[in-house]
């Protein structure tokens, strides 16, 4: 009798795995909320705190994005911060020349996808053994171009246009509203963006081959996939989004600055894995994505909220993302018991 | 079971982290509360130590609780705007900021004026206007070092001038502030020049104006950088009894002084932008009326005080 109940509860838990497996991420953002909301009740959870947040993840979880779909084939881009910073900085000159409107909101996509194809075509072509080599290398090169074309000081002033992604409001007080309640245009963005690359990879055949190159690269050049040419996908992809990261950021800073994106690849990579990526390829959602953003995001805000030191935040992020590891590794236990 | 356990365990000690160091803090019904946000720590800048020293001993003397906050490290304006809007979310009752860049941060001190939270600028000027500055007086620092050159050196003698990058304000106000210090007392200014704030730069340009100049009684450097550069071209043409009075008392510029290369340098009084900014912002925030710029004094450094800037 004893027996059989101990069974039942068993085998109830293992039904549980697969959806802990998938939504566990998002039950630890749940309780940060929950935990930040007892600290803070009158703050943490207001309209105007709320879309801080937004804003502040917005140009971050475009990198942590680009950086996921290179981690999916197994892969690592640690250029995106620079990638960011040199768009950004070719934008506020384009900017600064008097370009229109559309050149200047266009051009860092352009130079953001281009520099991700340098990577791609470098990993692929010159044969590099890791992506982490070609992209080390970039990391330097395309901060260093950026000095460069910049003279290392910072460009400031851009139109509204080029601000709207930024830094852009939607009026809501046609909903009965107050004003400061407004929508910030960057979380449209970062919904729309984050919509399109989940149905890109989950229904594009594409999409399916980066999974696939990611969970083994033979079989998928044995099933005939162009696996270069994905990878050069891929990197571009990775590219232009860290593009996209120069345009947000352009809008909230109204600045070109050099330290701009600086160590941002590694709060990207962070993201990536507290939201479940495997370093190893193959595995890992964009919901997962998103999850990990926001805690990090969460995280910095509800201890700037607190005033606890910035040190701290890093001591934390660090934490977080070993025990999202483990916890990751415990799982995997449970699964080869079973 | 045990799996589960363990997966809880992390998850509680995760968030136990997080509360023992989120000490929540509330401010209590009367004092005040001033947000301060720098530039960088002041672990990393003696600069900003100072600053923050200045601003806590104000805030204990005037009984307001004080929001001191700066990024992890200087230069990283996103992480400085995300600290601000996430503290003027809090709500404060008034803003001291030292900001990263003046223009990324125009938007945000509009929106916390328009909210009623008051701002005064401390150390870098903003682009907004009608707010308070409180920082150094460049041209009143750069004549300080004119009129100490001028005690130095007999009437009518040469002096040259070397400017920072001409097109920030800090370089024209230092070249200002020497020329009227220079023409007051009747010296002979024989070359006002550029060096972009470099020591090679000084050097040559040095050079050149040495050739052009060689009785030449004295150099202002409108930064110590520039002075030091300076320093090496008088020390390979032979010229020792050249007076060098620089700008800023790095403690390179301390070194040099000690050491009886540079004669002076010009220092800014960081702890009094530190006081100063929670003493104006508190009174902005009770609805006094205060003056436009606030200057926070400049101090001559000579070998007796190079000591306290090493």
């Amino acid at each position: 009798m004893v027996e059989n109940k101990k069974e039942k509860k068993e085998s109830l838990f293992l039904k549980a795995i697969p959806y802990f497996d998938k939504y566990g991420i998002l039950l630890l953002l749940l309780l940060m909320i929950i935990g930040l909301h007892l600290l803070q009740p009158e703050v943490f959870l207001s309209w105007r705190n709320v879309t801080n947040v937004f804003k502040q993840i917005s140009w971050q979880s475009m990198l942590a994005l680009g950086v996921f779909i290179v981690i999916v084939t197994a892969g690592i881009d640690l250029s995106v911060g620079s990638i960011m910073m040199l768009s950004l900085m070719v934008l506020a000159i384009t900017s600064k020349a008097g370009a229109p409107w559309y050149v200047v909101v266009l051009i860092p996509l352009v130079i953001g996808m281009f520099c991700g194809m340098f990577n791609g075509l470098g990993i692929t072509i010159l044969r590099m053994p890791h992506p982490f080599i070609m992209t080390l290398g970039t990391l330097y090169i395309f901060r260093g171009t950026g000095n460069l074309i910049s003279g290392g000081v910072p460009i400031s002033g851009f139109t509204e246009e080029v601000r709207l992604l930024g830094n852009g409001r939607i009026d809501l007080t046609w909903l009965g509203l107050k004003e400061s309640q407004y929508l910030p245009v960057s979380v449209v963005l970062i919904a729309v963006v984050f919509f399109l690359m989940w149905a890109f990879l989950n229904h594009t055949r594409t999409g399916k081959w980066i999974y696939a190159i990611g969970g083994n690269p033979n079989a998928a050049r044995a099933a005939g996939i162009n696996v270069n040419k994905i990878l050069v996908i891929v990197y571009s992809l990775c590219g232009l989004l860290a593009g996209f990261g120069a345009l947000i950021l352009a809008g909230r800073a109204d600045s070109g600055y050099p330290n701009a994106g600086l160590n941002a690849e590694l709060d990207a990579i962070a993201a990536c894995i507290i939201g479940g990526a495997s370093f190893f390829g193959g595995r890992g959602t964009v919901l997962g994505v998103f999850a990990g953003v926001m805690i990090m995001g969460i995280l910095r805000n509800g201890l700037n909220l607190n005033d606890v030191s910035a040190f701290w935040q890093q001591v934390l992020i660090g934490s977080i993302i070993v025990v999202a590891v483990y916890v990751d590794v415990l799982r995997k236990d449970l699964g080869t018991r079973k | 079971m045990n799996i589960m356990k363990k997966i809880g365990v992390f998850i509680t000690s995760l968030f136990l982290v997080l509360s023992i160091s989120a000490t929540s803090s509330f401010a209590d019904g009367h004092a005040k509360t001033i947000l301060f946000s720098i530039k960088g720590p002041g672990s990393g800048n003696p600069f900003w130590a100072s600053v923050e020293k200045g601003a806590k001993e104000e805030a204990k003397k005037l009984g307001v609780k004080l929001v001191l906050i700066a990024p992890p490290q200087e230069g990283d304006v996103q992480a400085q705007i995300n600290q601000v809007e996430d503290q003027l979310a809090k709500g404060v009752d008034a803003m001291a900021l030292a900001p990263g860049d003046p223009n990324a941060f125009g938007p945000i001190v509009d929106d916390a004026i328009k909210s009623g939270v008051p701002v005064v600028f401390v150390d870098t000027n903003g682009i907004n206007d009608g707010v308070t500055f409180i920082g150094t007086n460049n041209k009143n620092g750069a004549e300080l070092a004119a009129k100490f050159i001028c005690d130095k050196t007999a009437k009518g003698s040469d002096v040259a001038i070397l400017t920072g990058i001409e097109s920030q304000s800090t370089a024209l106000l230092r070249r200002d502030g020497a020329i009227k210090g220079f023409k007051d007392c009747g010296l002979n200014i024989v070359a006002t020049q550029t060096a972009e704030w470099d020591t090679a730069k000084a050097r040559s340009v040095t050079e050149s104006i040495l050739v052009k100049n060689p009785n030449i009684k004295a150099i202002f450097g409108s930064n110590d950088n520039m002075a030091l550069g300076a320093i090496q071209a008088l020390k390979d043409a032979g010229m020792k009894d050249v007076t060098v009075v620089g700008f800023d008392a790095t403690p390179d510029a301390a070194k040099s002084i000690l050491a009886g290369d540079m004669t002076a340098t010009i220092a800014q009084f960081s702890y009094n932008m530190g006081a100063y900014g929670v003493k104006y912002a508190l009174a902005l925030a009770k609805g006094e009326k205060i003056d436009a710029n606030i200057d926070t004094g400049t101090q001559l450094v000579t070998t007796k005080n190079a000591n306290d800037f090493k």
